[in-house]
């Protein structure tokens, strides 16, 4: 059986992964990926990457007994996911660090380290499904549809498919937890993570106002408009807001009103009713496919554009060089910088961040 | 196959002698030496033997010598507390050190800085050994006190100092002069009888002993101000109810240590001559950092060029050869530490391993960690990704 390095957060999921490993055969290595530093945050790393995340990781790697390393990715990191993250929202969009990370630093560092410790294969704990055949490696949702993690990974660079791994792709999250406390594992009552790893707060405005500095136009005070142009309101920064937010508006108006659209260049919020929320054509952009050739115009598809949603119906055209992606039926609260993935049925074909969205009748504002 | 330890400078096994000695201390001998009644006077008697032994095998007397809770609070109490007594006493003293020493001397002579000392002036060091003269001068001409701080057997390459010579030179001066010597007990005659030493750490666990417990002597005359305050144990300097199972066992890991000790040295100096020829070999471009400096017998620190550094040790710990990057205090940390960046200035791109072999080091285990330090560095050299 060959070496296979395992990416551990302290997590059951992972924590699982890598015993399934083990059980499989496999001599198995164990890193915990540094993204952050923690020391000066004030918080005691609630979430899954933070020093106690290293610490439960080890003691894991020692009931299996296997080695566990913590690769330091602070800078790589910082440069491709947090500067990023800052990026987006600074520009009136709604960033995901996670499919970021997966796609720029986490595979790519794990294989390159791997391929140094020896590894040939690189496994993770996440609820999707590989598959190595003749004609390449297909990346497959989860059969746990709960728990299904595809949406995540459809930035993998493609010739890194073949040494990937993913143990937990066949089990329910029901089945991980119980397989973690037959084998006693000390992480196996761990509540799932929900916070954004450096964003220990749980209040990413902190770290921008850090970044940016608080006199940014993100932060500032603004206008809230509606689709005519009339002021009906104001916000205390657009970096504050997303596609769909409901919450933060201020009341007087004749109805739930919804954000829209966030517009950076005179700081505007525009928001409207809840049927205004919903567009059927998609403009995406860094495409990245993870098929040996990208899907044709026409090809009948169907894209996820957030994460526990459901896949809804799709084709992808060119249009003036750029990539759209016409929806079969609306879908509400498409936002600039989320994920749009693309499926062939459980197949994820690959995907791109979401540029703007608009309506079929009148096409996407340029 | 089994795994080889080969990182005795970062921490020993307790041996069989020290874990006997302490045995009885665990459970029936468990009384306060501060108690008046049998349990605390057997006690008591157990801290003074043990407090003799370690008096004996340096050469000072029995009342020179506090045990602490280990090496760095050592180094504090030496330092910060030889500072505070000299600025209650009026003094601005200066705090001398050297840019190869511990973290725990370096952040205390910083920390004696915001207590008081006047200055903290890190002399440089060649990978000779020799010191930067003309601030060691100048400190010491001082019409103020001046506190020197220097190890006598650097932790990550095993670099002895001239310490007899710059503990005379601190003499003459009317300075205090302190020593880590904590990797040169059992390597290095470490006799204060016959060095002018005024402060000395010691720790346990670098020399077969437990961890956490560790000796600082202080010469009658070096006045000190204690960093904790509680009870009047360790004659005040100390406080705090004594770890006597800790006291014996490090007492006899030191009278086992001098005891031994020009066996013991002789004995890894072959092994290390074997090792470093072996690396050699087996390696290309690979230096020996210290290589043409007196060095202490259980340390081999090598640079190895174009490869990472972090790789080279995960891949060597996959190989079953246990050995460490620098000191084992700041593993994880990528950079290369500050001894080897003092001695040999910023060198990107060179890989720092350091061997330190000890009592259950044989030749078969130096054969094989030079091996596979070959054989990966070649892995990695060939595959190395841009």
């Amino acid at each position: 059986m060959s070496r296979v390095l395992v990416a551990m957060s302290g997590g059951v999921d992972s924590s699982v992964a890598a015993a399934l490993l083990t059980d499989a055969g496999h001599e198995v290595v164990g890193v915990t990926m540094k993204t952050f530093c923690y020391t000066g945050t004030g918080s005691h790393g609630k979430s899954c990457c933070g020093l106690d995340g290293i610490a439960d990781a080890r003691r894991v790697a020692v009931a299996l007994d296997i080695p566990h390393y913590v690769f330091d990715v602070e800078e790589d990191f910082t440069r491709d996911v947090i500067d990023d993250f800052v990026d987006e929202y600074a520009q009136g969009r709604t960033p995901n660090p996670c499919v970021r990370c997966n796609s720029n630093t986490k595979f790519r560092d794990l294989l390159r380290r791997g391929r140094e410790l020896g590894c040939d294969r690189i496994a993770s704990g996440h609820y999707v499904r590989s598959e190595h055949g003749p004609d390449g490696s297909r990346l497959l949702r989860g059969r746990d549809e709960a728990k299904d993690q595809s949406y995540f990974l459809w930035g993998l660079p493609r010739e890194i498919l073949p040494k990937l791994l993913f143990p937990l792709g066949d089990l329910t999250k029901p089945e991980v937890r119980a397989r973690a406390r037959a084998l006693e594992l000390t992480t196996a009552e761990k509540p799932e993570s929900q916070e954004i790893c450096f964003v220990p707060t749980g209040d990413y405005r902190d770290l921008l106002q850090k970044r940016l500095g608080s006199v940014h136009a993100a932060l500032q005070p603004g206008p809230l408009v509606d689709r005519s142009g009339e002021v009906v309101g104001e916000h205390d920064g657009y970096a504050g807001f997303t596609v769909g937010q409901r919450k933060g508006l201020g009341g007087g108006f004749d109805g739930p009103r919804y954000v829209l659209e966030i517009r950076p260049a005179d700081r505007a919020v525009v928001v409207g009713a809840r049927e205004e929320l919903y567009s059927d054509l998609v403009e995406v952009g860094e495409l990245n496919w993870l098929t040996p050739e990208p899907p044709r115009p026409g090809d009948e598809l169907s894209v996820q554009l957030r994460y526990r949603a459901p896949a809804v119906p799709a084709t992808i055209q060119t249009s003036h060089g750029r990539q759209l992606l016409e929806l079969h039926q609306e879908f509400p609260a498409v936002t600039p910088g989320q994920s749009a993935v693309l499926f062939q049925g459980d197949r994820v074909l690959g995907g791109g961040r979401i540029v703007r969205a608009g309506r079929h009748t009148t096409p996407a504002p340029a | 196959m089994d795994p080889i330890y080969l990182d005795h400078a970062a921490t020993t096994p307790v041996r069989e002698e020290v874990r006997e000695a302490m045995e009885p201390h665990l459970h029936g001998c468990f009384g306060n030496p501060s108690s008046p009644h049998k349990w605390g006077r057997e006690a008591a008697a157990a801290l003074a033997e043990a407090r003799d032994a370690v008096a004996t095998a340096v050469g000072v007397r029995f009342t020179e010598v506090y045990f602490t809770r280990g090496g760095t609070e050592s180094d504090n109490l030496a330092i910060r507390g030889r500072v505070r007594r000299l600025v209650e006493e009026g003094h601005a003293p200066s705090v001398v050190t050297t840019a190869i020493e511990h973290k725990a001397v370096l952040a205390a002579s910083a920390a004696a800085v915001s207590e008081g000392a006047r200055e903290r002036v890190v002399l440089e060091v060649a990978p000779d050994g020799s010191l930067d003269e003309e601030p060691l001068k100048e400190a010491l001409a001082s019409s103020e006190p001046t506190v020197v701080s220097a190890m006598w057997v650097n932790n990550e390459t095993g670099l002895v100092l001239d310490v007899p010579a710059l503990a005379g030179r601190v003499r003459e001066a009317g300075g205090t002069f302190h020593c880590d010597a904590v990797q040169a007990l059992g390597k290095l005659p470490v006799r204060l009888d016959e060095v002018p030493i005024d402060l000395l750490t010691l720790t346990g666990h670098k020399i077969y002993g437990p961890k956490s417990v560790g000796v600082l002597i202080a010469r009658q005359g070096t006045g000190l101000r204690p960093l904790l305050h509680g009870g009047g144990q360790e004659q005040g300097l100390r406080p705090g109810t004594e770890d006597v199972c800790g006291a014996v066992g490090l007492a006899r890991a030191v009278t086992l240590a001098v005891a031994e000790r020009e066996a013991t040295a002789r004995r890894l100096a072959d092994l290390r001559e074997r090792l470093e020829e072996r690396l050699i070999r087996e390696v290309e471009g690979l230096r020996i950092h210290a290589g043409d400096a007196r060095r202490a017998p259980h340390v081999s620190s090598v640079g190895i060029p174009g490869v990472d550094g972090s790789s080279l040790l995960m891949s060597l710990d996959l190989e079953g050869v246990a050995v460490s990057g620098g000191s084992a205090c700041q593993s994880g940390a990528q950079d290369v530490s500050h001894v080897i960046r003092a001695l040999y200035g910023d060198d990107a791109g060179i890989a720092v391993v350091r061997y330190s072999l000890g009592r259950s080091t044989t030749e078969a285990e130096v054969d094989r960690a030079a091996r596979a330090t070959g054989e990966v560095v070649a892995r990695l050299r060939s595959g190395a990704p841009a």
